[in-house]
């Protein structure tokens, strides 16, 4: 186990690697269900504003 | 052939509905290869010859690269449609394509200057390939301050748009940088016309991981995708339903 964390004497820079892309993968995830989120609030103020949420 | 599938495809409440029932089908399939390409990558492929482990991080430095000009490309072509055709839902998908270019821009510059420092002695080089994907990431952050900074979204989709497509120049110039130029870059290896240069037990991780992130940005897309048709839609009955549920 300790031998594949050291990847050859990589590890300072395969694991910042896999470790950025991970973060970019979870970011995207993490961001577009916000940004969903905002616009459904949204609507909805709009919808209230002009009388006709709920 | 008829071509109601396609006129439904400028429709809000349809793409909206349909955006919604198609993400598990990406985002599951996504998270399976990206699982498999991962155990592929890190665990099965032998280190290289050369480069010993430290070739690892070819596993998500390409498909980084890969979805930094795939999703602009996509987003220069919906951009284009919106233009040409006036459809709102095409300019939807543009604005949804940028945050999520821009992150693997991101991902691509970092792993690469990762990769570089073990292999090539630096960081960073102001090299072809590197400067042009830079200015990639730069035209992304562009395409979104433009957007963040017009109030109003007819405008912001317009504008926009002209800077996707006049942007899109820069997608085969990043590609062909390294054949074009001397660059530090290696030549592409899985990209090309010819057979790929790689042993299997390497290419096959990779091309899981390339699929699997081209599935993740239809799935990321799709949900952000539903979100800009909301932005889009002022008080059309559908999304009285859409909102309250």
């Amino acid at each position: 186990m300790s031998q594949f964390l050291e990847m050859g004497g990589y590890a300072a820079f395969v694991w910042p690697a896999y470790a950025v892309t991970l973060g970019a993968i979870v970011l995207n995830i993490v961001w577009a269900r916000r940004a969903l989120a905002r616009s459904r609030e949204e609507a909805r103020r709009r919808l209230a504003m002009r009388g006709e949420g709920a | 052939m008829t071509w109601t599938w396609f006129h439904r495809l400028g429709s809000p409440p349809y793409v909206y509905a349909l955006a919604a029932r198609l993400t598990p089908w990406f985002a599951w399939p996504a998270a399976l290869l990206i699982i498999g390409g991962l155990w592929g990558g890190l665990v099965l492929a032998p280190p290289d010859y050369q480069q010993g482990d430290g070739f690892r991080i070819i596993y998500v430095h390409a498909p980084s690269a890969w979805m930094s000009l795939m999703v602009y490309t996509t987003m220069a072509v919906a951009a284009a449609v919106g233009l040409i055709w006036r459809i709102k839902v095409a300019h939807a998908v543009a604005a949804s394509c940028a945050p999520i270019g821009a992150s693997f821009t991101f991902a691509a510059l970092v792993t690469g200057a990762l990769w570089g420092e073990p292999m090539w002695g630096t960081y960073w080089e102001w090299d072809p390939r590197l400067t042009s994907e830079l200015i990639l990431l730069f035209l992304y952050l562009g395409y979104m301050g433009l957007r963040a900074g017009l109030e109003d979204t007819q405008r912001a989709d317009r504008a926009s748009a002209v800077l996707a497509v006049v942007g899109v120049v820069n997608v085969p110039i990043i590609h062909y940088s390294v054949t074009w130029w001397n660059s530090l870059h290696q030549a592409p290896s899985v990209m090309r016309l010819a057979k790929p240069t790689m042993a299997a037990s390497m290419l096959v991780p990779l091309l899981l991981m390339l699929l699997g992130f081209t599935l993740f940005f239809g799935a990321v897309l799709l949900v952000r995708l539903r979100g800009e048709v909301l932005n889009r839609e002022r008080s059309a009955s559908w999304i009285r339903e859409i909102v309250n549920a």
